[in-house]
């Protein structure tokens, strides 16, 4: 009796596939729509701040839009995110839990977004329809989705807890990575990056421009930015900066949409 | 009762986590504990390997379909099933095209349903049916109705698979995409039924001085931080790290899916193939 496996003969062969061996293909990547600025807007540093934080920055974006800035929008969780995360860990609830749980609220912020942007193209889209985008930007529209990734049940446990380590910090940086930018954009309520969080330590100094393995080395004990997107950003193909700056202050949008180095440039 | 809060510019719910920066390694801490909530404990989940099973055809499938319609009548049970050649030829035209590696990941998961609807149509008439792997919730619906859900394997990551470590292709395989399925369910067992008779300490089909790993924990297996020491695995790498952090899961077996009986032997609690433990 022969048990031999009927394959098909390809470089990758019988090799395993989670091998990190490619074999003799010659990896020439393709950038996907490397044009598209992936923006966050911050939950609880600009939804949860309604209207006075939030109208100003559309403004900015519709603007930039019309100038020809195609922009996708992640939206980000917040304080009901939090809410949820803290019930479900009293219930000692898995982190694949959590992360499924923890994207309906970004879900919730999108589709305000959706609303408020509708009469200038806002485009409310699910990850199935991540592969519409071109259709979507040749249009002029502006397409917004949950900031979190698709992982749900599958998220990993980190190691610092039972938050989800992948949240919606990491939905930008990937879906920008996938496409081939160089940089991700996220929209906070702060000038950038601090020592230490600027909202409770008062002498926190702001860092203007630091390499994500400088940033890794000094074990700083809070980030504004998710741990995972620094962790990635030296072995991303495509991204080589991530920038936070503050939506609160007017402008400051629409200069990092125009490529403008301001906020904190964090960088490969 | 929960309340609103106002005073900063924000409206906040108020929770243990309210106004604080989830990034803070303090305030993830307070989340944790060394406990999972067991969700399906009295499950077993059983992987078909797509190249080691799959691929041989009739000659390893109809006996193992035949053992395992025995077994769906005495356990509670749910199959995973892997792509096998499919999926690599599927990640080398990928890799010449140079599709970024979320593109890899979005490719494959299709190569695996066709090995579900195939063993499905091989295990129907003894109660199995092709289930989405996310909808798990209705597994009570499933198997208190004697039904044995047959589901893929490969994790939901699709174009949001993050940048390996090393090399162009998904780090997040299908073994992985299992092992985290059980784990976060809790169930019970977890069982890899493969062409070799368990893990190895080199690649068996490459290497004739290859050891088998009969017995193994996993911190002789993987250094602190979750890292596999061995350079050649039978199972993903990525299953290792994500069991050192993972609470539920304290065995996995690996069978040979070749040799009959062994896949029983090991469902019914015996040592059967390679046993790795948690301590």
């Amino acid at each position: 009796m022969t048990m031999d496996r009927k394959t098909i003969a390809s470089a990758l062969g019988e090799s395993s596939l989670t091998d990190t061996g490619i074999g003799s293909i010659d990896y020439q990547a393709v950038a996907v729509m490397p044009d598209v600025r992936v923006v966050k807007i911050g939950g609880q540093s600009i939804m949860d701040r309604g209207r006075a934080a939030l109208f100003p920055i559309l403004e900015e974006i519709v603007a930039c839009r019309k100038q020809g800035i195609q922009v996708l929008l992640l939206a980000g969780g917040g304080t009901r995110a939090r809410h949820i995360y803290s019930v479900a860990s009293e219930l000692e609830l898995p982190t694949g839990v959590l992360a499924k749980l923890g994207s309906y609220v970004p879900i919730q912020n999108a589709r305000m977004l959706q609303m408020l942007l509708a009469k200038h193209g806002g485009i409310f889209i699910s990850v199935d329809d991540f592969e519409k985008l071109p259709l979507y930007m040749q249009l002029g529209c502006i397409p917004i989705m949950n900031g979190m990734p698709p992982f749900g049940y599958w998220e990993k446990r980190g190691d610092d807890g039972r938050i989800p380590p992948h949240r919606t910090d990491a939905g930008v940086f990937l879906s920008a990575e996938f496409l081939g930018c160089t940089r991700a954009i996220f929209i906070k309520d702060e000038d950038g990056l601090y020592t230490d969080d600027p909202k409770k330590k008062p002498d926190a100094e702001l860092i203007r421009r630091i390499s994500a393995g400088e940033l890794l080395a000094r074990d700083l004990p809070d980030l504004i930015v998710e741990r995972v997107c620094v962790e990635y950003l030296p072995r991303a193909r495509w991204l080589r900066e991530l920038q936070v700056v503050n939506g609160l202050r007017p402008g400051e949008v629409t200069r990092a949409l125009h490529g403008e180095d301001n906020g904190t440039i964090i960088t490969r | 009762m929960s309340k609103l809060v106002t005073g900063d510019g924000r409206t906040h719910v108020e929770s243990s986590l309210m106004r604080e920066s989830l990034q803070d390694r303090d305030v993830l801490g307070r989340t944790d504990s060394d406990h999972d909530l067991q969700i399906f404990p009295d499950v077993a989940l059983v992987s078909i390997g797509g190249q080691s099973i799959f691929d041989r055809g009739r000659e390893a499938l109809l006996p193992l379909a035949d053992e395992l319609a025995g077994l769906m009548k005495r356990h509670r049970l749910v199959i995973g099933v892997g792509g096998g050649t499919r999926v690599r030829h599927t990640a080398s035209i990928a890799l010449d095209l140079g599709l970024p590696v979320g593109g890899i990941a979005q490719l494959v998961g299709a190569m695996e349903e066709l090995n579900a609807i195939m063993l499905n149509a091989l295990l129907s008439r003894h109660g199995a049916m092709t289930m989405q792997r996310d909808h798990f919730w209705d597994l009570p619906l499933y198997l208190n109705s004697g039904i044995t859900p047959i589901c893929i394997s490969i994790p939901p990551y699709h174009l949001w698979e993050p940048p390996p470590e090393e090399g162009n292709l998904p780090a997040h395989g299908s073994d992985f995409g299992l092992f985290q399925l059980a784990d976060v369910l809790a169930f019970k067992q977890l069982i890899y039924v493969k062409d070799v008779d368990g893990m190895y300490d080199r690649d068996p089909k490459k290497d004739d001085g290859a050891r088998l790993i009969r017995h193994a924990t996993l911190d002789e297996l993987t250094d602190a931080e979750g890292h596999l020491r061995q350079a050649d695995s039978v199972l993903d790498k990525q299953l290792f790290w994500a069991w050192k952090r993972a609470r539920n899961i304290k065995r996995i077996q690996i069978v040979n899916g070749l040799v009959r009986g062994q896949l029983t032997a090991a469902l019914d609690g015996h040592d059967a193939g390679t046993v790795l433990v948690k301590e």
